[in-house]
């Protein structure tokens, strides 16, 4: 309890430090360009943050993490944005958002969907602060048990879940999977340095990037059949609205989704790799295991958007733990954040918190005002938005194609990119015509490199002796979950099958 | 007919997951398998590429079997048109391309075409509107570096 | 964002400064762009954005930083190459995509000495061996006896194949004629970790990298690679001095254009590297970093790349990397 003891002393220290005028400026300065750039495509967060890295130069050490810590999780917090409004996911974690957010959207709901994001992204936000403030060295030391057999064994896990997220049939949901699994495949092979499915193409020897295949997938393929739908017709592609903000039953029914987001988020998070991904995922799986009535997921439950969100923005926070504790960073953005440190001089590691205390708890302290900044500043947006999807669908989807153009075109600046993604659009599109939902593919997409890499990795240092999958604890626990994952799904299959035949009428959930 | 295809969604997703599988395990037959406990290159598309191809033939003989829906509409002006649009950008867009305003006109243009109803007043105030806002935020505020034209 | 804040910040600066550049010559006249062969982030591209801020500051004029990521950096200096030779292109390379790229890829896209003009070497990378504490060694000595009593027992960690962690660990294999295990990563970040954790044994990496996690106790550092001892950390032996004699790996980077800049735009812009290079604050964050400033001319800096292609490819013959990239 020795944390808790100086938790106070800490945070006093740390608020002292954050609520500077400076600080508060840089605090705010992050979070606005965090949400622009969580909104505008083009531009991704870790571009943005390398791009004002060298303003950073000048700044105290302070100033200048928690402006850049404010753009990483302000651009995680509105990246549920597009995801929610045009079905355009920014990021690997705005899928599963996407799922129930944007059914949501197209039944008048928008603005609910919005509310409950960034209200349940601002409870994990600051929950997730309270995580690291206490236990953040202990977590972090647990990143460190995660050795390539962990990774394999939670990434069969994780796409063993994301089956859970089809609402169609569980075999063609698998299908999907291994689909994503190829897709993953192409580009170097990490172990061999050998391109592969490349087709000679220089550019893909690096892989599909996500955006271009979620762009496709997603974006594309919900024009063409929005197009179709009778859009000719009708121009009003979103339902009337309701409501603004939400109601005392969406509140009813999101509070308890959050809180198990949160914690599936603090856990995930803290993971350095697909933490923020995973967590989502995860999340959302397990609330429709929860709920009572599951068929309502994937035509717009809000305990959908409610957990996940949260998820993955607790997940967000919380990867801040490896990062400076032990100066291991999971991801790009989180490299970069090391590089600005080391840049002023400064070496992350234990040692930041006892020999620069003020830097540790001030930008915990600045997470804390940074996330209320970002409900103050999004909340009055959302009527924005709401407004936005008010523009008849004739002028909304041009915008929505040029959106796509300029955002999938800048992530390598080349061309081929936009090809690519025509591509998955029209294949994304007889997804649609099939019946065959994307994200599990997307998913598999994502963690199909890690489960090949960590596979090949961990039979390569276990010097080719396959029972280290389950000689090693964490590992074993992650493959015996997947089994009862697995055992939760296809029983109920199983006897949904029976009562099918006996009743002799499939009841039918997609609206 | 014996064999009539009683759901074609099912029929045609597992026909397109045998496609992609047998796909890979060609594809994949150029990279040296290796070994189950010293994987190469070619081992892990090799068998995911088996059990999609697998999988798919599964879902392809229950279609022949279990009631289900036909595969109607589809929506090919929007689809061809929208193509056209996404190939013409990036072809604009190309090192050699006319920059970055030429493709944004065509790209709003031709996806719009993607309609029947064609209202030529509206279609240009929403062209200058969009180009004008695009290269505003893209161009000058976020200093992507697109050429605006062929002569920049 | 780069420009709203910066505008915001040195809006005014740089409205007088284009003044006074016109009034000294003709070049620069506009942007120029500096290509980063990689994502954002790494060193390169931290290297570049210090650079590009510093030639900002002299010139007044923009120097917009372009990354181009993909292939080792091979796909962005292909992408330069066919840039015109105007110098309003720049790129920043370093030693694995100008020098060892060669030898490495069977279809490389440009060839470095012919389609770039060497402009300024920019900083040294020195290099060290990190070994997991657990490892009972405590020398170069020491690890090459278990390593040969025991084949196949130590495993090294990597950035990646054909990476220059790789090629340098490839090189003291073929040097001291013994048999580690190659466990490749995607990135010198996840490859350390794994190294700090034990899962794997050892790895070549950045010494500044490895230092930081030597002083949390986490990595034994074992020796340096470069001919000399490092300035940051001189207590440590280098590979050459302790064992394998004539080991030397000093990765560097530095700035190319595509071929065909007229001499005079040469020089300005390697005078201005140079000179930037010598300003207390750059010499302070590469300190900073763990790189060493060498701040070279082009002639110089082109004899650097010409002496390192023909070693690498030496290199890469003897440690029997097979050219399948």
């Amino acid at each position: 309890m020795e944390e808790l003891a100086l938790l106070f002393p800490n945070l006093t220290l740390g608020f002292s430090t954050a609520v500077s005028p400076a600080n508060l400026f840089y605090c705010f300065a992050g979070v606005f360009v965090g949400t622009l750039i969580g909104v505008l495509p083009g531009i991704g967060p870790l571009a943005a943050i390398a791009m004002l890295l060298p303003l950073t130069f000048n700044l105290p050490p302070v100033g200048a993490l928690i402006m850049l810590a404010g753009i990483y999780y302000g651009a995680q917090y509105a990246g549920s944005t597009t995801a929610i409004l045009v079905k355009l996911p920014r990021e690997s974690a705005s899928v599963v958002t996407c799922m129930d957010g944007y059914e949501m959207a197209k039944k008048g709901r928008a603005g609910p969907a919005l509310a409950v994001a960034a209200l349940g992204s601002f409870f994990a936000g600051t929950v997730g602060v309270v995580l690291i403030a206490l236990f953040g060295p202990p977590i972090a030391e647990l990143a460190l048990k995660f050795g390539s057999a962990e990774y394999f064994s939670l990434v069969v896990m994780g796409l063993i879940a994301s089956a859970v997220l089809a609402h169609g049939s569980l075999i063609k949901a698998l299908g999907m999977i291994l689909l994503g699994l190829l897709f993953g495949i192409v580009g170097t092979d990490v172990n061999s340095g050998m391109s592969r499915f490349a087709f000679g193409v220089t550019g893909l020897t690096d892989g599909i990037s996500f955006v271009v295949i979620a762009m496709g997938l997603f974006g594309f393929a919900e024009i063409v059949s929005n197009l179709e739908r009778g859009g000719a017709k009708r121009d009003l592609l979103f339902g009337r609205i309701k409501h603004l903000w939400p109601t005392l039953d969406d509140f009813r029914r999101s509070w308890k989704p959050a809180i198990r987001g949160t914690a599936i988020g603090a856990f995930f998070g803290t993971l350095p790799g697909a933490g923020p991904t995973i967590a989502a995922f995860s999340s959302y799986a397990l609330e429709k295991k929860v709920a009572k009535d599951p068929s309502r997921f994937g035509s717009g439950a809000i305990e959908g958007v409610a957990g996940p969100e949260s998820a993955n923005n607790a997940a967000a926070q919380c990867a801040f733990i490896p990062t400076l504790t032990l100066g291991i960073a999971g991801s790009g953005t989180m490299a970069l954040m090391l590089g600005a440190l080391t840049i002023q001089g400064i070496a992350p590691g234990l040692q930041v918190m006892t020999q620069r205390p003020e830097l540790f708890w001030g930008l915990i302290a600045s997470m804390w005002i940074g996330n209320g900044m970002l409900v103050l500043l999004n909340l009055p947006l959302i009527g924005l938005w709401v407004k936005l999807l008010t523009v008849p669908y004739r002028m909304l989807f041009p915008a929505i194609m040029m959106f796509m153009a300029i955002g999938v075109y800048s992530v390598n600046n080349q061309s081929l990119d936009i090809y690519i993604t025509l591509m998955f659009g029209v294949l994304g599109y007889v997804f649609v015509k099939l019946k065959c939902e994307p994200a599990p593919l997307i998913l598999a997409f994502v963690l199909g490199p890690l489960m090949e890499e960590n596979l090949r990795r961990a039979l390569l240092i276990s010097r080719g002796d396959p029972t280290v999958f389950m000689t090693r604890p964490i590992s074993a626990g992650f493959l015996v979950a997947t089994l009862a994952l697995l055992l939760i799904m296809v029983v109920p299959a199983v006897r949904k099958k029976r009562q099918e035949a006996l009743e002799d009428q499939p009841h039918d959930t997609t609206a | 007919m014996r064999f009539r295809i009683k759901n074609q969604e099912d029929f045609w997703s597992g026909l397109m997951f045998i496609n992609f599988g047998v796909l890979a395990i060609i594809v994949a037959r150029d990279y040296p398998m290796g070994a189950a406990m010293r994987m190469g290159p070619g081992y892990f598309p090799t068998y995911v590429g088996a059990l999609l191809a697998g999988l798919g033939a599964v879902i392809c003989v229950r279609s022949l079997r279990r009631e289900g829906e036909r595969i109607v509409g589809w929506a090919w002006r929007p689809l061809i048109m929208l193509s056209v649009a996404f190939l013409v950008y990036g072809f604009l867009m190309e090192d050699r391309g006319l920059g970055f305003v030429p493709a944004l006109v065509a790209l709003i243009v031709l996806s719009s075409l993607s309609r029947r109803e064609f209202k030529p007043v509206e279609l240009t105030i929403l062209t200058v509107a969009l180009v004008a806002g695009a290269v505003g935020i893209f161009s000058y505020g976020l200093e992507l570096p697109f050429p605006l034209f062929w002569w920049r | 964002m780069n420009s709203l804040l910066r505008n915001a910040v040195c809006g005014a600066v740089l409205a007088v400064l284009p003044l006074a550049a016109h009034a000294q010559a003709a070049y620069p006249t506009k942007p120029i762009r500096l290509i980063v062969p990689f994502a954002p982030g790494g060193p390169n591209d931290i290297l570049g954005r210090l650079v590009a801020q510093k030639l900002n500051e002299q010139w007044g004029r923009p120097v917009v930083v372009e990354n181009r990521g993909g292939a080792g950096g091979t796909v962005g200096l292909g992408y330069a190459a066919k840039q015109p030779g105007d110098g309003y292109t720049l790129s920043m390379g370093g030693s694995s995509n100008l020098a060892v790229a060669v030898s490495l890829y069977q279809k490389l896209a440009y060839d470095p000495l012919k389609d770039f003009v060497a402009i300024a070497s920019v900083a040294h990378v020195p290099y060290a061996l990190g070994v997991n504490p657990v490892v009972p060694v405590r020398s170069v000595k020491e690890l090459i006896a278990i390593a040969r009593k025991k084949p196949k027992y130590l495993s090294y960690a990597s950035s990646g194949t054909g990476s220059m962690s790789a090629l340098s660990a490839e090189l003291f294999k073929a040097m001291s004629r013994t048999d580690i295990i190659h466990v490749p990563y995607k990135g010198t970040v996840p490859a350390l970790t794994e190294v700090v954790s034990g899962q794997v044994d050892m790895m070549f990496a950045d010494l500044a990298l490895i230092k930081r996690h030597a002083q949390a106790q986490q990595l034994k550092i074992i020796a340096v690679t470069g001919s000399k001892r490092a300035p940051a950390a001189p207590e440590v032996p280098t590979i050459s001095e302790t064992g394998l004699k004539g080991y030397v790996i000093e990765p560097w980077f530095g700035v190319v254009a595509p071929a065909g800049v007229p001499a005079e735009i040469v020089s300005r812009l390697s005078a201005a590297i140079v000179a930037s290079l010598k300003s207390p604050d750059v010499v302070q964050r590469l300190d900073n970093l763990g790189y060493e400033p060498i701040g070279a001319g082009a002639e110089q800096f082109a004899e650097i790349i010409r002496n390192d292609i023909s070693k690498f490819a030496k290199i890469v013959k003897t440690a029997g990397i097979a050219a399948q990239l």
